[in-house]
């Protein structure tokens, strides 16, 4: 028979890796207060709890006003890896909100941040970089590990790193690019960048695409590309099977051809025949990346000629479904059909 | 509870208090009651602390049971009216009390425990039945029990419903909860992952047409900048041109300024070295240079040789003469011995017939004196005539000069 003598002996604990939450407002003081505590299970529990709780975007604002914020930011550079490692996912998950973001910049949560991209533990690393890219993607927060000299220390830790911690750095670093270029570009990311291109992982080489189109959005870093020979293994990735990566690198090509020694550099690469089959693919950002690298490449003399040949092709993309490609479709034929 | 009593004994009556009750079945109680089941159950309980059987204060100061026991009509009419207001108040107030809103149609309200420590929802009240038996000590271990082979048929054994532990109604409740919560996590999870990957795809969607903007915006800036050196470079070019322009201009003027200059020049040039000799016949020089002195040279010999013949003649002559003069002496002396001065005019004709004899003799010496003369004249003239050949050569180069000068200025033109 079951009893239930509950009033007197509590439940048995179902998880006793989680810290039991306070009732109602009392929740986030509580842990909080348990997030400072000497005991070693304590901090930890409460962090397993916090992990969970702060997903519902509700409690992020009442988290930051109670000063979970900086509680986490002590814990940091805690000794038990365990707390490391959920301290950052509770980072994460704070930094996918706007608010959280904020309170990072002012807290400056980033630096501390940072320190633990050399951490020892895979996991810690990880979230570690997962908050570092929500962090980025605001045009506040990049500028925020721009200023902090972050750039070159990811371009160095991209080299030796686990894949899917480069799949986070590079969109970081993406997003960082949009802000400044100059840092990276001193510490030879475009090097890295065209190393990566030929990574077994698709997501991999397009995200290398990526960065190496915001990379080169500046004139020096068009002149970097083509002095590290960027541009084959970029018309080599045309080929590709993954629709990003073919969308990233026509984008990339686009971007870098738009200098002369580009555009020549492009065209002694065989971009144009990939190009053109890329014309008609199916999704629309492939088609619009190709179509605008075609028309910068028919800007030089030698690929108009060749151009000329596949006008009627790229005059068909004229009804195309999306306003993009239409535009960009008619910005091409007249370029291409261009006389001086 | 307290007031379902065994039904007392009326007949003692008198001074105790009595009590009785209708005898009926214990109602099992419930936990949770119904809004309408309250009422009749409020009838059976009563308030312990005006229930006139128990006893209150301290009993040994109690001697005496209550004087009557008998209620008093007034007073139970009192309490009944008392009691049936409580129930009116109770009854309005429920009325009254706002209640949640009807339920949307397709759903219904139902009852959740919101408790923090989940219970068991049910009507029974749980009874447990504590039993102990003592073991009888025993010396020596009970020896095994026997266990025949098993014939015959099974012993079944009866067990009411409720007696067991029923899994799944006792587990339901709380991995009822467990599983709200846990896809309660889950959802806010997958909502977030979603809101994340909605938020990304917009983001590309967006950095599609930024990425093509961008292109396009540098692609024309790109094409400025080359416009513009493309136009920077032709009006350098324009410029270089009629730089050029102008320079072959001013060459072709220089030129025909030249040509006129030089025209007249060239005749004067000849006129004047053919005026100072510097062009002439090769046949008359090489006569001048080549004959005239041999012929010199010849003619002097010849004259040598006549002169040296004339001398050879002229001692022949004074020797001869200087013989007959001798033998004339030796004739006149003899006659003159043989007649003495008969013959002095002879002598006087002889005289003069040696006189032009005497004369004579210088001549041969004054021919070699004049030669020289006539043989110095022919050298004088040659080294006139080398002068001229140099100076000729001189005059022709400068001719030729003068023409390549023509040719160059009609090259450069």
């Amino acid at each position: 028979m079951a009893k239930t003598v509950i009033s007197q002996k509590l439940p048995p604990d179902i998880d006793p890796t989680k810290a039991p939450l306070a009732y109602g407002d009392r929740a986030l003081p509580r842990l909080n207060r348990e997030l400072n505590d000497k005991e070693l299970i304590t901090r930890q529990r409460a962090l397993m709890t916090l992990c969970d709780y702060l997903h519902d975007p509700e409690h992020i604002a009442e988290a930051l006003r109670v000063g979970v914020a900086e509680s986490l930011k002590k814990l940091l550079s805690d000794k038990d890896p365990t707390v490391r490692h959920k301290t950052t996912e509770v980072l994460y998950v704070i930094a996918t909100h706007n608010k959280g973001r904020d309170a990072f910049l002012d807290y400056g949560i980033i630096v501390p941040l940072s320190k633990l991209f050399d951490d020892s533990v895979d996991l810690a690393r990880k979230n570690a970089h997962m908050a570092m890219e929500m962090m980025s993607e605001i045009p506040y927060g990049a500028a925020g590990v721009v200023e902090a000299q972050l750039v070159p220390k990811l371009v160095g830790k991209l080299r030796d790193e686990l894949n899917e911690i480069k799949e986070l750095i590079l969109d970081t670093l993406h997003f960082c690019l949009r802000v400044e270029t100059m840092h990276a570009l001193v510490a030879g990311a475009m090097e890295v960048f065209t190393e990566l291109l030929g990574h077994n992982q698709a997501m991999i080489r397009a995200k290398a695409a990526r960065d190496i189109m915001d990379l080169s959005v500046p004139l020096d870093g068009k002149n970097k590309a083509c002095e590290v020979k960027a541009l084959p293994p970029l018309v080599g990735l045309l080929k590709d099977g993954d629709t990003y990566v073919r969308s990233m690198a026509a984008g990339a090509i686009a971007t870098i051809t738009i200098t002369t020694q580009g555009k020549y550099l492009a065209l002694e690469a065989g971009a144009i025949p990939h190009l053109v089959e890329l014309v008609e693919d199916k999704n629309s950002e492939v088609r619009l990346n190709s179509l605008k690298a075609l028309t910068t490449l028919s800007e030089a003399p030698e690929g108009r000629k060749e151009l000329l040949n596949h006008v009627d092709l790229i005059r068909k993309r004229m009804e195309d479904e999306s306003e993009a490609v239409v535009k960009a479709a008619t910005i091409a034929v007249r370029v291409i059909t261009w006389k001086p | 509870m307290t007031t379902v009593l065994p039904q007392q004994k009326e007949q003692h009556g008198g001074g105790t208090y009595t009590f009785s009750s209708r005898p009926r079945a214990v109602q099992q109680r419930k936990k949770y009651r119904d809004a309408g089941q309250g009422q009749d159950s409020t009838a059976l309980y009563g308030n312990i602390m005006y229930d006139r059987r128990i006893v209150r204060g301290n009993t040994y100061a109690q001697h005496t049971l209550p004087a009557s026991a008998q209620p008093d009509p007034i007073e139970i009419q009192r309490q009944q009216e008392a009691r049936r207001r409580a129930i009116a108040r109770k009854r309005a107030k429920e009325q009254l009390r706002p209640r949640s809103p009807e339920a949307v149609e397709g759903r219904k309200h139902i009852d959740v425990q919101t408790e923090l420590y989940l219970e068991e929802l049910t009507d029974r009240v749980e009874e447990a039945d504590v039993e102990t038996q003592t073991d009888t000590f025993l010396d020596r271990p009970p020896s095994p029990l026997f266990i025949p082979a098993k014939t015959g048929k099974d012993v079944a054994t009866q067990i009411y419903e409720g007696d067991l532990f029923d899994f799944d109604i006792e587990v339901k409740p709380i991995l009822e909860v467990l599983v709200g919560k846990t896809i309660e996590q889950a959802l806010l999870e997958v909502m977030e992952e979603e809101e994340l990957a909605n938020l990304r795809a917009q983001q590309r969607e967006f950095e599609e047409l930024r990425n093509a903007e961008l292109v396009e915006t540098q692609r024309l800036e790109e094409q400025e900048r080359r416009h513009r050196e493309e136009k920077e470079r032709r009006m350098k070019q324009q410029r270089e041109v009629l730089r050029k322009e102008k320079e072959t201009a001013e060459k072709i003027a220089a030129r025909a300024f030249a040509q006129s200059y030089l025209a007249d020049l060239i005749p004067s040039v000849f006129g004047t070295l053919a005026d100072n000799g510097y062009f002439y016949d090769p046949v008359e020089r090489d006569v001048e240079s080549g004959f005239l002195p041999w012929l010199m040279e010849t003619v002097e010999k010849a004259i040598d040789k006549s002169v040296l013949g004339r001398t050879m003649v002229d001692v022949l002559i004074r020797e001869v003469v200087a013989q007959r003069m001798e033998s004339f002496e030796a004739l006149q002396r003899s006659i003159q011995e043989m007649s003495g001065g008969a013959a002095p005019s002879v002598s006087v004709s002889q005289t003069v017939v040696e006189a032009p004899a005497f004369t004579e003799e210088p001549k041969p010496e004054e021919a070699p004196a004049e030669a020289p003369p006539a043989e110095e004249t022919p050298p004088t003239e040659g080294e006139g005539e080398g002068e001229q050949a140099e100076e000729p050569e001189g005059g022709e180069d400068e001719g030729e000069q003068v023409e390549e000068g023509g040719d160059d200025a009609g090259g450069e033109a």
